[in-house]
């Protein structure tokens, strides 16, 4: 499956013949040459300019849009704290900036216990259905997760708008007399978001069930374990690499999460990616944008950080 | 569930097996694995369930052991019907076939697992993991983990975990298998031993016809989701009552002849060279005199003779094994005929080929087969 | 004989199987509403007033729906082919080779569109973009393309390089035995051997530029909307079961190319 391997960066190459094979004969330029297409694309619309995100944090925002050349940290200083407009010299943390940050944080946290709690067992599900089925059960978990993010958060939207088939459900069957307002909540957002991530869940946590041998469920059973007992110590020990893989993998693109925010979360309830864009546009403070850009992607890098380090840790455990 | 208890008073059999069947799949697909196999194992033995793979023998031990439920019959073990229980309300316990030790435990702990689940106290754990740490000499490695040890140490965990809760009846799914030659010799004896010390019941799977006639106190030769014949070792050896019993354990001479007369358990039979001599029946077998049987005689049971033989045939070749040597006669009626000379000069036993040579059974030599 | 005991099971854990049930019909309830509302006679789309396509003639006669749809597919395929072709050789560069000074660089750079949020990545975009714009006055679809081939790469790369890892070598040893040069055995061993993989990753690619909406939004210049960026401004507005025609159609259009995706990267027998 694409999307839990591209965790698995150690994977086997250089198989050790190969190596043999060609060390001696022949040099690494036409690797780098073959690479080269690739690399040019990456440096010019993906890596490079991210250096400039870094430049332009600490520069000084021009009126209209884009930057003066004249070094400033005022962008990062304004991500935390704000100064009053009377009294400059009055600092105060800035609460509009830290509750989106704090709103991105725990919605994300959210999300990944809510995609846990139903992609585990949803995960167990697919793994110990027979081998026919199984790739059957796999493709339903994967066509949702290829389509369009906007249908799809157009799809729940549906489902929780004022008029949409919750409300008009529980109307008709007279529970409720005036719709339950879902939609520009918080709520709406966190549905959205464990709704569309939740296939980044189930996938690595199948893969790791998928190699789990079943003798050893055999043996703790036969050790007169119980079903509690073989899941939380042979299940879970076991499937815990991809466990983690799975939170890392909806976490990462929750924190970073624009589309769901925008359309369920209305203008109110931001996160920290609609707070980027608003510096773009309306705001017109483009080192103000860069420095939250890069605030998001240090987030990002230390639960990477965080990821590759309990994965070193698991490995350490398994080989002592 | 119904709690049928037999009681103590069914016999000495520690596991009662009645008419249980397994099909696995269901329609077209469906694979009758296990066919109304009845069987008793007794208290304290070593029983071993011996054939090809595929014959069964597996699926059995898994339905005693609870990993797959019956789809017909009844397994009891100590008096108490547990077919539907599940493996761990069942006082068995299993050594696997690629051993299944938690891999993110360490021998200690794996061995420690059963007593802990049991909630035994702390203290009747460590004294118990250690005494079987010692049991099968692994003291040294108790903190590793399974992968930093070899696949002889593996297999020596896997028994030490499976004996420490003491449980009625261990279970052995082709441990053996894994082992080269040499370290396979050296479990074996180490399996008796254990089972010695211990007094528990083993079952004891295997398709290996050495290590099953060496190590078990009874066997049990399976074929097709069927127990074709059980008995001890010997039994099984001398006196198969079936044709893939007597085909699967060791050499075996198959003559076609003519029953000349039924005396009880035994029967006369005329051999090629026209003389009759006395051959064993199987168990309730009562053939009409005159009819055609199929009689089994063990290549050790046959030697060449000067006089008095029971039939003549003549030498194609001879294969020397060292110890002994085969002689591959052609008989009058172009059946073919092994015989085996043990070698106990210098000689290699051989003779030369065409030559003719008179061939004398041992008394007690001869079997009937069923069928 | 019927039996009263239930049968234990090995890979039952209670309750698992009832919330596995009940994720899928979370996954699929909101899905099924909108593909059902787009056949839906009135512009309700939580009243059910009878079947009627009249949806899909009116989205087929959206002019503007035409231009993004086809905008969109047009800079997927453009795209997922040029990342295609590019991973394609810089997975034949960093597989089943020795290991070479700067390797693991270059999986660095492949990967780093997975691991850098799109929003990130979107705003670096615009910035180096919006320069190069000023600087030499051209702003047409290329900015899209590149952004869109960069971000696809990873994504192409994955199944092509899962293919040459179990390719067997032998193989190419046998053509290089048998006197075929490099090319030669190339050309006749190893692509049409990794061309599964060559496809599957240009499907991936495919969808996953059709899927790019942040990236997409922050990049596009004026009247370059796609079928995502269109569909995100106009959720927002008013909504009619138009949209719910469109979006069943892109949802086929995905499924399809899943499916067939499946069916292309599954190991033969």
């Amino acid at each position: 499956m694409a999307v839990t391997q591209h965790i698995d960066t150690t994977g086997a190459q250089a198989g050790a013949d190969m190596a043999a094979l060609t060390a001696e004969r022949e040099s690494h330029g036409w690797k780098w040459l073959l690479s080269l297409p690739a690399l040019t694309i990456l440096v010019f619309a993906a890596s490079g300019p991210l250096l400039i995100v870094l430049i332009y944090s600490v520069l000084t925002p021009a009126e209209y849009g884009g930057v003066v050349w004249e070094l400033s940290g005022r962008a990062w200083f304004q991500v935390f704290f704000r100064r009053d407009i009377f009294d400059p010299d009055e600092v105060t943390l800035n609460w509009s900036h830290l509750s989106v940050l704090w709103r991105s944080v725990s919605l994300a946290f959210q999300t990944t216990v809510i995609c846990a709690i139903l992609g585990f067992p949803t995960a167990w599900f697919i793994s110990t259905r027979p081998p026919g089925q199984r790739e059957i059960w796999l493709l339903l978990i994967t066509i949702p997760f290829w389509t369009n993010l906007v249908i799809r958060t157009f799809a729940i939207q549906e489902v929780i708008r004022n008029q949409g088939v919750i409300n008009s459900l529980l109307m008709n069957l007279n529970i409720i007399h005036s719709p339950i307002q879902m939609m520009y909540t918080d709520f709406a957002i966190l549905v959205g978001m464990a709704y569309v991530f939740l296939p980044l869940m189930v996938l690595p946590v199948f893969a790791a069930m998928d190699k789990l041998d079943t003798r050893l469920l055999e043996a703790g059973y036969d050790l007169y374990a119980s079903r509690w007992e073989v899941l939380r110590r042979i299940v879970f020990p076991l499937v815990r690499p991809g466990f983690i893989a799975g939170s890392i993998l909806v976490f990462i693109p929750s924190i970073g999460s624009y589309v769901t925010p925008r359309l369920l979360g209305g203008g109110r309830n931001m996160m920290l990616s609609n707070l980027i864009e608003l510096q773009f546009g309306q705001g017109r403070n483009w080192p103000l944008g860069a420095a939250l850009a890069l605030t998001l992607l240090v987030i990002v890098l230390v639960a990477l950080v965080f990821y590759l380090r309990t994965i070193g840790g698991d490995e350490d455990k398994q080989h002592g | 569930m119904a709690d049928r208890r037999d009681g103590p008073g069914s016999g000495d059999n520690e596991i009662e097996i009645k008419r249980l069947s397994k099909v696995f799949g269901q329609g077209d697909a469906a694979f009758r694995a296990l066919d109304d196999v009845s069987l008793g194992i007794r208290r304290g033995e070593f029983f071993t369930l011996l054939g090809p793979s595929g014959c069964g023998k597996t699926t059995l031990l898994r339905l005693i052991a609870g990993f797959e439920q019956p789809s017909a019959g009844e397994v009891i073990i100590n008096g108490r019907q547990v077919a539907g229980l599940g493996p761990n309300a069942r006082p068995v316990n299993t050594v696997f076939q690629n051993y299944a030790l938690f891999p993110h435990m360490t021998v200690a702990d794996n061995i420690g697992f059963g007593l802990r689940m049991l909630g035994k106290p702390a203290a009747e754990i460590r004294e118990t993991t250690e005494r079987m740490l010692a049991l099968v000499r692994m003291e040294a490695m108790a903190a590793r983990k399974p992968s930093e040890i070899s696949g002889g140490q593996q297999q020596r965990v896997a028994l030490a975990r499976a004996l420490a809760p003491q449980p009625r009846v261990l279970l052995l799914d082709e441990p053996l298998s894994a082992l080269d030659l040499k370290l396979r010799k050296e479990m074996q004896s180490e399996l008796k031993r254990l089972q010695n010390e211990t007094g528990i019941t083993f079952v004891f799977v295997t398709h290996d016809q050495h290590e099953a006639l060496t190590m078990s106190d009874r066997i049990a030769v399976m074929s097709g989701g069927r127990i074709l014949q059980s008995g001890r070792p010997t039994e099984i050896y001398n006196h198969p009552a079936e044709r893939f019993v007597a085909d699967f354990i060791g050499d075996t001479n198959f003559l076609d002849v003519e029953l000349v007369a039924v005396n009880g358990a035994t029967a006369e039979v005329r051999l090629p060279g026209g003389g009759t001599r006395r051959a064993t029946l199987p168990e309730g077998l009562a053939p009409d005199p005159g009819s055609h049987v199929t009689i089994v005689i063990r290549p050790e049971h046959a030697s060449v003779t000067e006089e008095a033989a029971d039939f003549e045939g003549t030498v194609e070749d001879a294969v020397f094994f060292g110890t002994d040597t085969h002689l591959n006669l052609r008989l009058s009626d172009a059946a073919r005929f092994t015989l085996r000379r043990q070698n106990t000069g210098a000689g290699d036993g051989a003779m030369p080929e065409g030559s003719r040579v008179g061939v004398r059974v041992a008394d007690g030599g001869i079997q009937v087969l069923r069928n | 004989m019927a039996r009263a005991r239930r049968n234990f099971s090995i890979t039952a854990l209670p309750g698992f199987a009832s919330i596995a049930v009940l994720t899928f019909v979370l996954l699929y309830v909101p899905i099924a509403t909108l593909v059902v509302f787009s056949f839906n006679e009135a512009a309700s789309m939580s009243r059910w007033q009878g079947f009627s396509l009249q949806w899909y003639q009116a989205a087929f006669e959206n002019r503007q729906v035409r231009d993004v749809s086809i905008r969109a597919l047009g800079l997927a395929v453009t795209a997922s082919a040029i990342a295609t072709f590019a991973a394609t050789l810089a997975a034949l560069a960093t597989t089943r080779t020795a290991k070479f000074p700067g390797q693991t660089m270059i999986y660095a750079l492949v990967n780093q569109p997975l691991m850098v949020p799109e929003v990130v990545t979107g705003t670096a975009l615009l910035i180096f973009f919006a320069g190069i714009k000023v600087s030499t006055g051209y702003t047409g679809m290329g900015y899209l393309v590149a952004a869109h081939s960069a971000f696809c790469i990873p994504f192409a790369y994955l199944p092509i390089r899962a293919r040459l890892q179990t390719m067997d070598l032998t193989l190419e040893r046998a053509a290089a035995d048998l006197y075929a040069n490099h090319f030669q055995t190339f050309r006749y061993v190893t692509l049409p051997l990794l061309l599964p993989g060559v496809l599957a990753g240009f499907m991936l690619g495919f969808v996953i530029s059709l899927d790019t909406v942040v990236i997409t939004e922050f990049v596009k210049s004026a009247g370059q909307d796609t079928l995502a960026t269109y569909m995100l401004g106009q959720i927002r507005r008013t909504v009619t079961p138009e949209m719910n025609a469109i979006a069943t159609l892109f949802l086929l259009l995905s499924a399809v190319v899943v499916v067939l995706f499946f069916i292309v990267s599954r190991k033969r027998p």
